[in-house]
C-alpha cells in the first residue's frame, strides 16, 4: 500500500485568495507560539507585542508604512519580471546599487543644489543602475541563455561585497571610525506626517503601483510581455521580439528596486550602511507572489509583509526574544504563506492505494 | 509449419475521433524481419506500442509462444522479449554507455560490477560487428552510435522480438548501411525484428514479410518476393477518391512568394531543407504532399522566420524577407497557420478577443499613443476597438465560444481553429501558409476549412498548403510538390499525374527531371 499525492489545477472563488494567505498566517502564528512558549515567552504577551510594534500607535503604523514602501516598490517591480518568466532573484543587489547610486549623487550634489533637486537627480539615478544592474542580467539571459536565478544571486554578493567596500573607502565617513558608514545626507526626503517617519516615498510607491497596473494591463507593452511570459512559442509567433521584452522587465525589474534602496537612505537614514538591506530584497519576491503578480493586489501584500516585519522587530526588543528566534518565526511565516499558494493553485488530495 | 513467436489477434485501439488500429492480426516469426508499411497516421507505432505495453489495447489479444499474455507496461513485456528502439532515443545523455545498458536491471541492484558488464557488452558487440566504447558518455555519441547502444541494451535483456521505430530517420545513409548488417546479424541470431519504415527502399531490401497498414487497417501482407514498389506505393497510398469540391479554373497571377535554393537544418542538426525552390502566384494554391519528417514542418517555418536558413533566399511580394524578423514579415503580408495550435497557435490563458489581436496589439487603432510613452513603443489598448472588432470576427468565422471573454483553451479544437483562422485571415495577409489545417478537426470543421481557403483563392490569396492528407492536397491545390527527404522530387498539377506516381514519389521511389519540376513553376 502506498500514498500517493495528485494536484489538480483549479480555479478558486476570489475570496479564497484572502481567505487561505490568511490561514497561513493564522498557522504560522500558531507554530510560532510553540517556538515561543519553548523559548519560555509567554505566546499571548509575545502577540500583544507583535500586534503593538506593527499597528499599534499612530508612530508604528507610520512605520510599518515606511517599511511598505520598499516592499511594494521591489514587489511590482519583480512582477513584471516574473510575469515575463523571468525569475528575478536579484532584487536584493539591485536595491543596494540604488542605495549606493543615490548616496553617492546626494553627496556630491548636495554642498551646490538645492535638496529638491538633488533628491529627483539621485532617485533617477538610482534607478538607472539598479536598472542596468539587473538588465545585464537580463541581457545574458536572453542573448547567451545564462540562467538568470544563479546570475542574480551571485550579482547579490556582488552588490553587497561592493557596499561594504565601498563604505570603508570611497564612501566612508571620516568621522565614523567604528562603524563603516556614508557621510551625512542633508538632502532628505521630506516626511508627510510630522512627528511619524511616513515620507513622500511611501506616496510616491503607491502612485508607482496604480502606474504598474496601468502599464501591465492596459498597454500592448504589458500585454506582450504577459504572452511572452505565458507561452513564449506564442510570442515569437506572433513577432514579438522575446529578448527585449526580457531586458526590458529586468531593466523595469531593477530600476523600481533602486529606487525603494535610494528612497530608504534618502528617507529614512539619511546615511548608507552595511545594513541597508537584510533580505528585504528576498522578502520582497514572497511579496510579489502573494500579490499575485498584479501590481494593485500588491499593495495590500506589501502592506501585510511590512506590518509582519516591524512586528517581529518589536517583539524582539520589547520582550527580549533573541534575534535568530524571531528571524525563525518570520520565517515560518514565509514558509507557511508558500505552501499555502500550492494549496490555492491545486487541489491537493492524498490517495492511498 | 513454424509457429509464430508473437500473434496479435483483432487489435482494436481507439483514441477520441479516431481509430488507430482496427481489428488488427500480426504474426512474427523468429529469425524474419517484418516491415510494417504506412503513412503517418496508419497506426504503425500505435500498434508496436501496444506490444511494448506502453498503450492497452481496447479489444483483442497477443499471444508470446502461443501463449496470452497480459502487459501493464514496458517491464512486462521486457520480461517476455520484446524490446522497442524508439524514434527519441530513451538513454541518459549524461551516463556511460555501460551504465546506461544495466540501468534497470535487477542483478546490477546493490553493488555494481561495472566491469564484469562491459565485458558482457563488449562480447555481444563483437558479436554484432560493430565496436562501441562502454565507457563513453552517450552525450558524445552520434545518432548512430546511440542507436547501437539502444539495440545493444534489448540484446542485453536477452531479446527475442526487436521493434525498430523509423530506424533510418535520424541516420546518414552510411549509418543506414550499418544498421542492415546488423540486422541481418540479429536475424542470423534467430531474433524476430518489426522494422517500421515509410521508406519503400529500405523496406524493398531488409524485409522478408511486409504488412501494410492504411488508416488503422491492414491493406496488404506480402513477402518480398511478391513485393514491387508499385505495388507497395499503391497499398499506402490507396485508391484516395478526389474530393468533391468545385474549383473554378484561374488565371494565376503575378509572383507573391519565391524561395530560391533553401537549405536548413532540423532539431536534430540533420540536413532537413537541401536545396528547395519554387513560386506561389496570386489566387493559386501550392499544395506539398509527402510523408510528414521529410521537410516540410522546416520549410514552413523557414519561410514565416521561425528557423533560420543555412542558405538561400526567400522573396515576399518582391522584397528579400530571408533575414528580415517576424514582426517585418507579418507586415510585408505573412500569415502562418500553425499545425500546433495550442503551442504556437494561441494563448490558451488569454481571452478569445486578446487572442484575436495577438499580432496587431501595436497597430493602430488598437492601441492608442500616449505622449511620451509611444517613443518606447508603450500604447494604450483601445479595448473598445478590440472589442468590436473581436466581435466582427467570432460572427464573420462564426467562431462558438460563450463570449469574446472566455479563455481560448476553453473552446473545442474545432473552434480554436477558427479563432487562428479568424485571427490570421482577419488581417489579410496576401500570403497564408496553412500547415495540416485540418488535422483533428471533425467532419463540419473539415468542410469549413476547405471551403475557406478556396474561398481565400478566389479572393487572390496565395496559399502554400501543407498537409498529410494526400486527397485534400490533390483536391484544393493548383499546383502540388512532393517532398522527400528535404528535396522536393516532383511538382505537377494535380489533374495530370497517377495516384501511383504520387505515391512512388513519397516513398522515395520516383523523381521527375528537374526540368519538369522547373517547369511548372513558370
Amino acid at each position: 500500500m502506498g500514498l500517493e499525492i495528485k494536484f489538480t489545477e483549479r480555479e478558486l472563488h476570489p475570496i479564497m485568495y484572502i481567505i487561505v494567505p490568511l490561514g497561513a498566517f493564522s498557522l504560522a502564528f500558531l507554530c510560532g507560539g510553540i517556538l515561543m512558549s519553548w523559548a519560555s515567552v509567554n505566546p499571548i504577551s509575545g502577540y500583544e507585542a507583535f500586534i503593538s510594534g506593527a499597528i499599534g500607535s499612530p508612530v508604528k503604523f507610520a512605520d510599518t508604512l515606511v517599511r511598505t514602501t520598499s516592499f511594494l516598490l521591489m514587489g511590482v517591480g519583480l512582477a513584471f519580471a516574473l510575469r515575463a518568466r523571468v525569475f528575478n532573484i536579484g532584487a536584493e543587489g539591485q536595491y543596494i546599487m540604488g542605495a549606493i547610486a543615490g548616496t553617492w549623487v546626494a553627496l556630491l550634489l548636495q554642498e551646490n543644489l538645492p535638496a529638491s533637486i538633488t533628491i529627483i537627480v539621485s532617485l533617477i539615478m538610482a534607478m538607472i543602475i539598479g536598472g542596468l544592474w539587473a538588465g545585464f542580467a537580463g541581457y545574458l539571459k536572453a542573448t547567451l541563455g545564462i540562467n538568470e536565478v544563479v546570475l542574480t544571486v551571485i550579482m547579490n554578493w556582488l552588490a553587497f561585497k561592493l557596499l561594504q567596500w565601498l563604505l570603508r573607502g570611497p564612501l566612508k565617513n571620516p568621522l565614523s571610525e567604528m562603524w563603516p558608514m556614508s557621510p551625512p545626507i542633508q538632502a532628505k526626503i521630506p516626511v508627510i506626517i510630522p512627528g511619524t517617519r511616513l515620507h513622500l516615498g511611501f506616496i510616491l510607491a503607491v502612485l508607482i503601483a496604480i502606474g504598474g497596473y496601468f502599464l501591465m494591463f492596459k498597454t500592448n507593452y504589458g500585454f506582450k510581455l504577459r504572452v511572452a511570459g505565458m507561452n513564449p512559442d506564442a510570442a515569437k509567433y506572433a513577432g514579438y521580439d522575446v529578448r527585449k521584452i526580457i531586458i526590458s522587465s529586468m531593466i523595469l525589474s531593477g530600476s523600481l528596486a533602486g529606487l525603494a534602496g535610494a528612497i530608504e537612505v534618502l528617507a529614512v537614514y539619511h546615511f548608507l550602511y552595511e545594513g541597508i538591506s537584510i533580505g528585504l530584497g528576498y522578502t520582497s519576491i514572497i511579496v510579489a507572489l502573494v500579490g499575485k503578480l498584479h501590481p494593485l493586489a500588491i499593495i495590500p501584500s506589501a502592506l501585510m509583509f511590512g506590518a509582519l516585519y516591524n512586528g517581529v522587530v518589536y517583539l524582539q526588543s520589547a520582550l527580549g526574544v533573541s534575534y535568530t528566534l524571531s528571524k525563525a518565526m518570520e520565517g515560518m511565516i514565509y514558509l507557511f504563506v508558500l505552501i499555502s499558494e500550492v494549496f490555492l493553485k491545486y487541489k491537493v488530495r492524498i490517495i492511498r492505494r | 509449419m513454424e509457429k509464430p513467436i508473437v500473434s496479435m489477434r483483432n487489435i482494436v485501439k481507439r483514441f477520441p475521433g479516431v481509430v488507430a488500429n482496427d481489428h488488427i492480426d500480426l504474426d512474427v516469426f523468429k529469425g524474419e524481419v517484418l516491415a510494417l508499411l504506412g503513412e503517418n497516421g496508419a497506426g504503425k507505432t500505435t500498434l508496436m506500442n501496444i506490444l511494448y505495453g506502453l498503450y492497452r489495447a481496447d479489444e483483442g489479444e497477443i499471444y508470446i509462444d502461443g501463449k496470452k499474455v497480459y502487459f501493464k507496461s514496458p517491464k512486462d513485456a521486457i520480461t517476455h522479449g520484446i524490446g522497442m528502439v524508439h524514434q527519441q532515443f530513451m538513454l541518459i545523455d549524461e551516463l556511460s554507455v555501460v551504465e546506461n545498458i544495466i540501468l534497470g536491471l535487477k542483478e546490477y541492484g546493490l553493488v555494481l560490477d561495472l566491469k564484469e558488464a562491459v565485458k558482457k557488452i563488449n562480447k555481444l558487440a563483437r558479436e554484432m560487428g560493430f565496436k562501441i566504447d562502454p565507457w563513453q558518455k552517450v552525450w558524445q555519441l552520434s545518432a548512430g552510435e546511440k542507436q547501437r547502444v539502444e539495440i545493444l541494451k534489448a540484446i542485453f535483456r536477452n531479446v527475442k522480438v526487436l521493434i525498430l521505430d523509423e530506424p533510418t530517420s535520424v541516420l546518414t545513409p552510411q549509418e543506414t548501411r550499418e544498421l542492415f548488417k546488423i540486422i541481418k546479424k540479429l536475424i542470423a541470431n534467430n531474433i524476430a525484428v518489426i522494422f517500421i519504415s515509410h521508406k519503400l527502399h529500405e523496406v524493398m531490401e531488409i524485409a522478408d514479410k511486409i504488412v501494410v497498414l492504411r488508416k488503422g487497417k491492414v491493406v496488404g501482407k506480402l513477402s518480398r518476393e511478391q513485393a514491387t514498389p508499385q505495388l507497395l506505393a499503391k497499398l499506402m497510398v490507396g485508391r484516395e477518391v478526389f474530393l468533391e469540391i468545385t474549383k473554378r479554373p484561374k488565371k494565376p497571377g503575378h509572383v507573391v512568394l519565391e524561395v530560391k535554393n533553401l537549405k536548413a537544418l532540423s532539431d536534430k542538426g540533420v540536413l532537413a531543407l537541401k536545396g528547395i525552390s519554387f513560386k506561389v502566384r496570386a489566387g493559386e494554391i501550392v499544395g506539398i504532399a509527402g510523408v510528414a519528417g521529410n521537410g516540410q514542418k522546416e520549410l514552413a517555418e523557414v519561410i514565416y522566420g521561425l528557423r533560420k536558413p543555412l542558405e538561400g533566399k526567400i522573396y515576399l511580394f518582391g522584397k528579400d524577407i530571408t533575414h528580415k524578423d517576424i514582426y517585418e514579415r507579418i507586415r510585408i503580408g505573412i500569415s502562418l497557420i500553425p499545425e500546433n495550435r495550442l503551442g504556437l497557435g494561441i494563448v490558451g490563458e488569454f481571452s478569445v478577443a486578446e487572442n484575436l489581436i495577438l499580432e496587431r496589439i501595436d497597430e493602430q487603432p488598437f492601441s492608442l499613443n500616449i505622449p511620451l510613452l509611444s517613443r518606447l513603443n508603450i500604447k494604450k489598448i483601445n479595448e473598445q476597438m478590440l472589442l468590436k472588432y473581436s466581435r466582427e470576427l467570432i460572427e464573420k468565422f462564426s467562431i462558438v465560444t460563450p463570449s469574446p471573454f472566455a479563455k481560448a483553451r476553453t473552446l473545442s479544437g474545432g473552434n480554436i481553429q477558427r479563432l487562428i483562422l479568424a485571427r490570421e485571415l482577419g488581417r489579410k495577409p496576401g500570403f497564408i501558409i496553412a500547415e495540416e489545417p485540418t488535422a483533428g478537426l471533425d467532419v463540419s470543421a473539415t468542410e469549413y476549412v476547405r471551403k475557406l481557403l478556396l474561398e481565400m483563392r478566389e479572393q487572390g490569396y496565395s496559399i502554400l498548403l501543407i498537409s498529410g492528407d494526400l486527397s485534400e492536397v490533390l483536391s484544393l491545390s493548383d499546383k502540388v510538390m512532393v517532398m522527400y527527404e528535404g528535396e522536393i522530387v516532383g511538382a505537377f498539377r494535380p489533374e495530370k499525374v497517377s495516384l501511383d506516381d504520387v505515391g512512388l514519389m513519397m516513398t522515395g521511389m520516383k523523381r521527375l527531371p528537374k526540368e519538369v519540376i522547373k517547369k511548372i513553376w513558370d
